[in-house]
């Protein structure tokens, strides 16, 4: 069969249609970014995507420290929802809303890292294994 | 009935047990059992003050009754003057044994009455555990620690079938367990039948070096002769007796036929000469070296002759990621792979099992690969835990600790003046590259340094400033720490880490470390374990009551991220991959709702204990605490609630 016999101009002209709505949405969508709300994205972190599980509870214990996160707001979605890490899965369904909340909650996250001259403990253990190394 | 006292055979004596003789100690020890019997009871009723116990409720005629069960009758119900079980102990002591596990089982009680009252409880000493998982993990970590094996003695069927996944982590460990299973072949009561079996090694063989049923005492002997020599020769692994009951009930038929062997342990297996000159052809003119463990140091010496090794090649030492065992010290300067620019031209591998890696990693550019294994003497079994055929250029069949030694003399006959002087220059390349490695390292540990619940490092980081001046010794893996135990306590002693479990499974850290413990307790060393919770809840809890009932020093540390995290991570990642969401991963992977109270657990069982700590400000305190109870020679615990990841 062919198909084109059956693509009607009536069609044609209500798929022409659609497909500049579409086009428009986007360009809106991309005009306007999504605004993120740090409150919605703290229970996505915690519970709805358990960023939690891999980053730590305050995202940067884990083996991947998101904080102080680098990403602009479109970088982190378009990584987030096509990852091409083998231990980060890709999440092409998260919403663009729901990953600029995770960004959102991710910046609010403070930096907790004193300098290691700053912890004696570390330092210390910094310093002896220097000289046991040079022996 | 004689009147001689029973006298426990002194473990000094072990090795001059006059072997025509024994039977005469076995019937002084049948005596003094059943005078004692008579003695005690006599006790009990007449010297005994009346408010020595608290009153227990007695059950009533119809309870008793109720729950009792008649024991199977035995081959005789005369007196029995000298049972086989006596000789089969007589047997044991030659073997060196300070501890066996036991978790009491009627189709070895005859063995277990022959320990107490004819071996007088010593040599070996029995050990009480409360599963015998526990048992078989206690005697996996005590092997490592001591460099001998322990006896583990289990019921028939359903104790070793509790006691099969220590077995099994054992020997994936390569590690020699000695276990004793008791059968009653021939049962009649209703309760044994299912403790019997037509053949009982067989559900465990797939993971044994060895197992056997002896058919009589002389076998017996035979048996745990070949069992202990053929379990810790490389590569080594557990071995099973099975030992009839009836065989240990039944008096010794004819005892002036039976003589107690004498052991001769046989010398592990080295590299062939022509071989391991090549190797140190291969390793002398090499540009870049790098030496790869696996399972390597069996004793300190091992350890001394890498370091020897190392240090003579200048070469760095790269362990793995995992190591089950501990191979070199972890605050050297030649310990890693050489920094991110190192492309070595020869690695050598040392009880490696699988070196397809380093194939891959040298073969385009035309480099060398030795491996040194003693895998290449394994017998054929049915778990793939043996690794990949390699296609390396020089193998040798071999155990690599007993190797190291004439590697090392070839290696040095070969060298000249000019290959020392590459040598230290390289030395001083990679150790430039290992420090400024280190140091990203600890700058690592600083992230979330003051976060609740408390990151991985600073855990580890906390432990390490407060025994830093002990006599150490980590008896538990690291598989949940990361490379943070590594990291920042110097593993400087070949006792100062115990190992990983080999075979993956959860459940083998908190009783091995007990083993471990238990090894070091004579040297007054101060054993450490750091446990993930979802491995505590195993049997974790009823080890650490052997712990406490046997007085063994122990500070375990429940890092507890209230999850099995590994699985959540890896549920999130397949949820993701079919596009079905994540907010539905915890269930079957989390372990709240409610949290369990690991010290309030640990107390019950009479240890002493702290936590939950989620705060990392409380943790140096709680462990100053903790550790005063370990070094005054208790078990002690704390319940660290912990970031669910350390940090890379």
């Amino acid at each position: 069969m062919n198909c084109r016999r059956l693509v009607t101009p009536v069609a044609c002209v209500a798929v022409a249609s659609a497909v500049l709505t579409a086009v428009s949405l986007a360009a809106q969508q991309a005009a306007q970014p999504v605004v993120g709300d740090a409150a919605r994205g703290k229970p996505l972190f915690a519970d709805t995507f358990n960023c939690y599980a891999c980053h730590g509870f305050d995202g940067q214990s884990g083996e991947r420290r998101l904080v102080p996160l680098n990403f602009t707001q479109e970088g982190f979605i378009t990584f987030v929802q096509s990852s091409p890490l083998p231990n980060m899965p890709a999440y092409p369904d998260a919403s663009p809303q729901q990953l600029a909340d995770i960004y959102a909650y991710i910046r609010t996250i403070p930096a907790d890292a004193p300098a290691v001259a700053d912890i004696p403990l570390l330092r210390d253990i910094r310093e002896r294994k220097a000289r046991v190394a040079a022996e | 009935m004689g009147d001689a006292v029973a006298k426990p055979v002194d473990s000094a004596s072990t090795s001059s047990v006059d072997r025509r003789k024994f039977l005469k100690g076995a019937a002084a020890g049948a005596a003094g059992a059943a005078s004692a019997i008579v003695t005690g009871a006599a006790s009990g009723q007449q010297g005994a003050p009346a408010n020595a116990r608290p009153a227990v409720a007695r059950p009533t005629e119809a309870d008793a009754s109720a729950d009792f069960v008649p024991p199977e009758p035995r081959v005789d119900a005369r007196f029995i003057r000298h049972p086989g079980s006596d000789y089969m102990v007589d047997v044991l002591k030659t073997l060196d044994f300070d501890y066996v596990a036991v978790n009491p089982g009627s189709a070895f009680e005859g063995l277990h009455e022959s320990l107490i009252n004819h071996g007088g409880n010593r040599k070996p000493e029995i050990l009480t555990v409360l599963h015998e998982e526990a048992g078989a993990a206690i005697a996996h970590g005590y092997a490592k620690a001591a460099g001998k094996p322990m006896m583990t003695l289990m019921h028939g069927t359903v104790g070793l079938l509790h006691a099969s996944m220590g077995l099994f982590q054992a020997w994936c460990d390569r590690v020699p367990v000695f276990a004793i299973v008791g059968h009653a072949r021939n049962p009649t009561s209703v309760v044994n039948r299912p403790h019997s079996a037509q053949d009982m090694g067989a559900i465990v063989r797939d993971f044994m070096k060895m197992d056997d049923e002896p058919t009589n005492l002389e076998v017996f002997a035979n048996i745990a002769m070949r069992a202990y020599t053929i379990g810790r020769t490389p590569p080594m692994g557990p071995t099973l007796l099975v030992v009839d009951s009836e065989l240990q009930e039944a008096p010794i038929p004819d005892p002036a036929k039976l003589t107690v062997p004498r052991l001769t342990m046989p010398s592990i297996p080295q590299g062939d000469s022509a071989a391991v000159r090549e190797a140190a052809r291969l390793l002398s003119s090499a540009e870049r070296p790098l030496i790869r463990t696996g399972k390597l140091a069996r004793t300190s010496a091992g350890w001394d002759r890498l370091i020897e090794l190392a240090e003579l090649l200048q070469a760095p030492v790269d362990v793995g990621g995992y190591a089950s065992w501990q191979d070199f010290p972890s605050w050297h300067a030649l310990y890693g792979s050489g920094g991110p620019d190192y492309r070595p031209d020869v690695i050598l591998g040392l009880e490696l099992n699988d070196m397809t890696a380093s194939v891959r990693a040298v073969r385009s550019s035309g480099g060398k690969t030795i491996s040194i294994c003693s895998e290449y003497l394994s017998q054929g079994h049915n778990i793939h835990d043996f690794g990949n055929y390699s296609e390396v250029d020089v193998a040798i069949a071999a155990d690599g600790e007993a190797t190291l030694p004439s590697l090392i003399e070839e290696i040095r006959r070969q060298s000249t003046g000019s290959a020392t002087r590459l040598r230290t220059a390289r030395g001083a390349q990679v150790a430039a590259a290992h420090k400024a490695i280190r140091e990203n390292e600890i700058d690592a540990a600083r992230y979330g340094w003051n976060s609740t619940p408390v990151s991985v490092p600073r855990m580890v980081a906390e432990l390490a400033r407060q025994v830093q001046n002990d006599d150490w010794a980590i008896v538990s893996g690291h598989q949940f720490t990361g490379q943070w135990q590594r990291r920042l306590l110097n593993h400087d002693k070949f006792y100062r880490y115990n190992g990983d479990c080999g075979g993956f499974g959860i459940g083998y850290d908190t009783p091995a470390s007990v083993g471990g413990a238990l090894a070091h307790r004579e040297h007054g060393r101060l054993p450490i374990a750091i446990v993930g919770d979802g491995d505590f809840n195993f049997v974790g809890a009823g080890a650490l009551w052997t712990a406490a009932h046997h007085k063994i020093p122990l500070l375990v540390i429940v890092h507890n991220n209230r999850a099995y995290h590994a699985e959540v991570m890896l549920v999130q990642r397949t949820a993701a991959r079919r596009g079905r969401g994540n907010d539905m991963v915890d269930i079957g992977n989390v372990i709240r709702d409610p949290a369990p109270d690991y010290a309030k657990i640990a107390q019950g069982y009479g240890i002493y204990a702290e936590g939950p700590i989620a705060d990392p400000n409380a943790l140096a305190p709680a462990l100053e605490r903790a550790l005063a109870r370990v070094r005054a020679g208790e078990p002690a615990l704390l319940d660290v609630v912990s970031q669910p990841r350390g940090p890379t």
